[in-house]
């Protein structure tokens, strides 16, 4: 039988999708490369995940688990062809476990969906990528994604409490952060699917704050923002979210969502306290005087519920207005220690403007996670050589800031071969050890993470 | 255990690199040291020939303050971490015992998980890069400086909780959180028959307290008084305005529950909460074993409670912690002297796990350690681990025999 036959033998017709136009769909995520599938696969249970592995190995196809397709850098894409494994029909909320505060999904879940279905329950899943309302929680755990809030919840990894997984053969095996030995889970989260395909997980949930405040500073200049954020960081305050967006950002986001931020500001601080009212209240009170102090021109604090999910709307719905400026935009994605701020926004200009390219900022400003946003043409290819240019010479100044060269979007293909400028090869190959272990033949997501051409040397027992 | 010949404490972590790959050809068993308070953890090693202490590898690499992260080297007691965080108005939730002997690898190693973390995050949350030394002299560096990185597999995240068996820590950079202006300690003893109204009305706070106990027997060793069936023991952490409210708010809870008074503690309020932190391995030598249960908060208390009437069962004195808002149950089983108790442990050790499993040991001198099930049940990834262990350390010089499953 042929890989095929033997797909929709096991998951039925319905499930297997072989036609070119198909194919043509799964063949993207939000990178710009792609590569075309030889079959794509909508398991229904983890026993069909299963199934669908073992079929792989037998005929010696890859396999590529997407979520929503989302990922910026490729991750999702199966550049060197085979099986993608989509989790759009398992997407349900297995159980709310409200006393103890979890939840158990399955990795086609909507992100957003979660919080929705916890708030009746007062709780809410605290991970809040940009792309919440289309992303998965599966893929979210596999880039370990970030957002917003992670500021002071945490990122994708401290919430996720144990895991379902499929290995390379297709054996079902469970990591729980509670098991004693190894934290698998921890090696599993983050991991871009190269070790395993997780197929269910329990997910921690948090406590609906009873207040939640949020204002917004307006600056003159990029400059004075980047300063006051690192100044509110110096003083030992964290707040529930610290965002920035510059002026390129702040007037299409104003122009698009009408969300009530300055239009003419240079810069803007979207600062976001929860908790106990009056420590709240309080927080607010000190940012706001270190904002001032800083040069902040304005500062405006929403009035009432709508007006603060109006401002978040602009915020997360940024990358997609910057279609009124440019019809293509490339999100480079970086991190530097918080102090660097105002010296890594220096630097992304300067690359920006010594390549002609237009770029816009909007960032995680309290974690120094930086995501320039570059504006450009893709059928001009000179403009698509200048961003790329540009990305490197954004990319090489945060490694020589201290920083690293993805703080929340992960590695994928894109920056695969950028590893080694931060990576040394011992370091590559400890991670080459773990792969070995759960992936020797490197069946699941190939040509990912590690850098290409040069594989991780083998290390010979003595 | 025959005890270790041979100790060396490399200063440098080229000079521990040195010392483990010269191990690891010539065939020699590593036992890895820091401050040793978290010993009663896990098998004895099956074989020592040379034991690697991280003593010299001492001191602070990175202060960075104004990021709030911080570098260290492994062998760095926790309280002087601590103590510098704290003068910058800053800290991480180390809650492990005996913080002024206890490092920061050994911690680390240990995956030391501290009562506070359901409130503040898990200890290997904060950890943001390390520097290991792999069985083969590898030095392998994992994460940075920063405080969202997903460049590459999570390995520090890995190495936490690996006991020493993967490699040797040589460095660990962490993130810090400010500190809470704030602490404050409830007491009240227990009447009978109120632990689980009081525990269920402690998890569902509006304010949750920063960490909160229900304490059975350890006189002495930590505050308040012995009710009837023990005492309550919530670590209040906040604002002025936060602690009035919580403080309210846990004497009405309580008050339902059935517990008439609690008094309060200000000052010394954190240093009371550590005693309850050094209190999970208080041993008394060779007459007392310490298990661990890491339950579901709803749970725990009655894990405590069926733990409690298995050592009474067993004719053995049983003293429980139980940490109400992470779902921890901890109990030490003792007898009057090392040969009474010698005589029941096993068999006790069998009747525990066979009613819950999951107990781990996580103190106690007891000489035949390696008759009880230390670990608990083996874990469903087992040969995984196996299997990494092997990879990583193929001829297992590291810490062999002390893991989960004899790693």
């Amino acid at each position: 039988m042929t890989l095929h036959e033997r797909l929709i033998e096991a998951l039925g017709r319905d499930a297997v999708k072989i036609a070119p136009e198909d194919l043509a769909v799964y063949a993207f995520d939000a990178y710009t490369e792609s590569g075309t599938p030889s079959a794509v696969v909508l398991p229904a249970s983890t026993r069909d995940v299963s199934a669908i592995v073992k079929i792989a190995r037998d005929c010696g196809e890859p396999i590529v688990a997407r979520g929503a397709g989302t990922g910026l850098c490729g991750g999702a894409v199966p550049m060197t062809g085979g099986i993608v494994l989509s989790f759009a029909r398992m997407n349900r909320v297995l159980a709310l476990d409200e006393r103890n505060r979890r939840a158990h999904v399955q990795p086609g879940l909507i992100n957003l969906d979660l919080s929705r279905h916890a708030a009746p329950s007062g709780l809410f899943y605290a991970p809040d990528p940009s792309s919440q309302k289309i992303s998965t929680i599966g893929g979210n755990i596999a880039t370990n994604a970030g957002g917003p809030h992670c500021l002071s919840y945490g990122t994708t990894g401290h919430h996720v409490l144990s895991l379902e997984v499929v290995d390379a053969s297709g054996e079902v095996f469970a990591t729980s952060v509670d098991d004693v030995g190894y934290d698998l889970t921890a090696a599993l989260v983050g991991s871009e699917g190269t070790l395993g395909i997780v197929t269910a997980a329990w997910v921690r949930l948090t406590a609906l704050p009873e207040s939640v405040r949020v204002a917004v500073a307006a600056f003159d200049d990029v400059e004075s923002a980047s300063a006051a954020v690192s100044a509110i960081v110096a003083a030992g305050i964290l707040p529930t979210a610290l965002e920035m967006m510059d002026a390129v950002i702040t007037k299409v986001v104003e122009a698009a969502f009408h969300a009530g931020y300055p239009a003419d500001a240079a810069a803007v601080l979207l600062v976001e306290n929860a908790g106990v009212d009056e420590d709240v209240r309080a927080a607010e009170a000190v940012i706001q005087s270190i904002a001032i102090k800083h040069g902040a021109r304005s500062w405006r604090s929403a009035a009432d519920a709508g007006e603060r999910e109006a401002l978040w709307a602009g915020r997360k719905g940024a990358a997609g207005a910057t279609g009124r400026i440019a019809p293509n935009y490339y999100t480079q994605d970086v991190c530097v220690p918080r102090s660097k701020l105002p010296i890594a926004l220096r630097a992304v200009g300067a690359a920006a403007l010594a390549n002609g390219i237009t770029v816009g900022n909007v960032f995680h400003a309290g974690d120094g996670n930086l995501h320039p946003l570059l504006m450009y043409d893709k059928r001009d290819r000179r403009q698509v050589a200048a961003v790329v240019e540009t990305g490197n010479a954004i990319l090489q100044s945060a490694i020589d800031l201290g920083g690293t060269i993805s703080g929340e979007h992960g590695i994928g293909w894109e920056k695969r071969d950028a590893m080694t400028r931060v990576y040394s090869t011992e370091d590559l190959a400890a991670m080459g050890r773990v792969r070995d272990v759960f992936d020797p033949a490197r069946a699941l997501n190939p040509e990912k993470i590690f850098p290409s051409g040069a594989r991780c040397p083998e290390v010979v027992p003595p | 255990m025959s005890a270790p010949r041979e100790r060396v404490a490399p200063a440098t972590v080229k000079a521990l690199s040195t010392a483990v790959a010269r191990c690891d050809r010539s065939g020699h068993k590593v036992r890895i040291a820091g401050g040793e308070t978290l010993a009663g953890m896990g098998f004895p090693a099956e074989r020592v020939d040379l034991t690697i202490a991280t003593a010299a590898l001492n001191g602070v690499i990175a202060n960075e303050r104004a990021d709030l992260v911080f570098a260290a080297k492994s062998g760095t007691p926790l309280a002087d971490l601590s103590a510098m965080l704290a003068g910058q108005g800053q800290f991480v939730p180390f809650d492990a015992p005996h913080p002024q002997y206890a490092t920061l690898g050994g911690t680390l190693a240990a995956g030391w998980l501290g009562p506070r973390r359901h409130c503040y995050g898990r200890l290997r949350d904060y950890v943001i890069g390390s520097t290991i030394v792999l069985a083969d002299g590898t030095i392998a560096r994992a994460g940075g400086m920063v405080v969202k990185n997903v460049t590459g597999y999570d390995m520090s995240r890995l190495y936490v909780g690996s006991f020493g068996t993967l490699g040797v820590l040589a460095q660990a950079n962490l993130k810090t959180i400010p500190m809470p202006p704030q602490a404050r300690l409830f007491l009240a003893a227990l009447p009978e028959r109120t632990r689980e109204r009081a525990c269920a009305q402690l998890a569902a706070l509006a304010i949750r307290p920063a960490a909160a106990f229900l304490i059975d027997g350890f006189h002495h060793a930590i505050d308040g008084e012995e009710g009837a069936e023990g005492r309550v023991l919530a670590l209040l952490e906040g604002s002025d305005a936060t602690l009035e409210r919580a403080t309210l708010e846990l004497r009405s809870a309580l008050g339902r529950a059935g517990v008439p008074e609690t008094s309060v503690l200000d000052a010394g309020a954190r240093e009371a909460f550590a005693r309850v932190v050094d209190a999970y391995v208080a041993s008394l030598g060779e007459r007392s074993v310490t298990y661990r249960l890491a339950s579901l908060p709803d749970e725990a208390v009655r894990d405590g409670l069926r733990m409690h009437e298995i050592a009474r069962s067993h004719e053995l004195r049983g003293e429980t912690i139980v940490d109400v808002m992470n779902g921890d149950a901890v109990l030490r089983v003792s007898d009057a002297d090392s040969h009474a108790f010698g005589a029941k442990i096993e068999a006790f050790d069998e009747a525990l796990h066979a009613a819950l499993p999951r107990a781990c040991v996580i103190a106690g001198n007891h000489p035949h350690r390696a008759a009880l099930q230390v670990w608990g049940v083996a874990p469903e990834a087992l040969e995984r681990m196996r299997a990494l262990k092997a990879r990583f350390d193929p001829n297992r010089t590291l810490n062999p025999g002390r893991f989960v499953g004899g790693i």
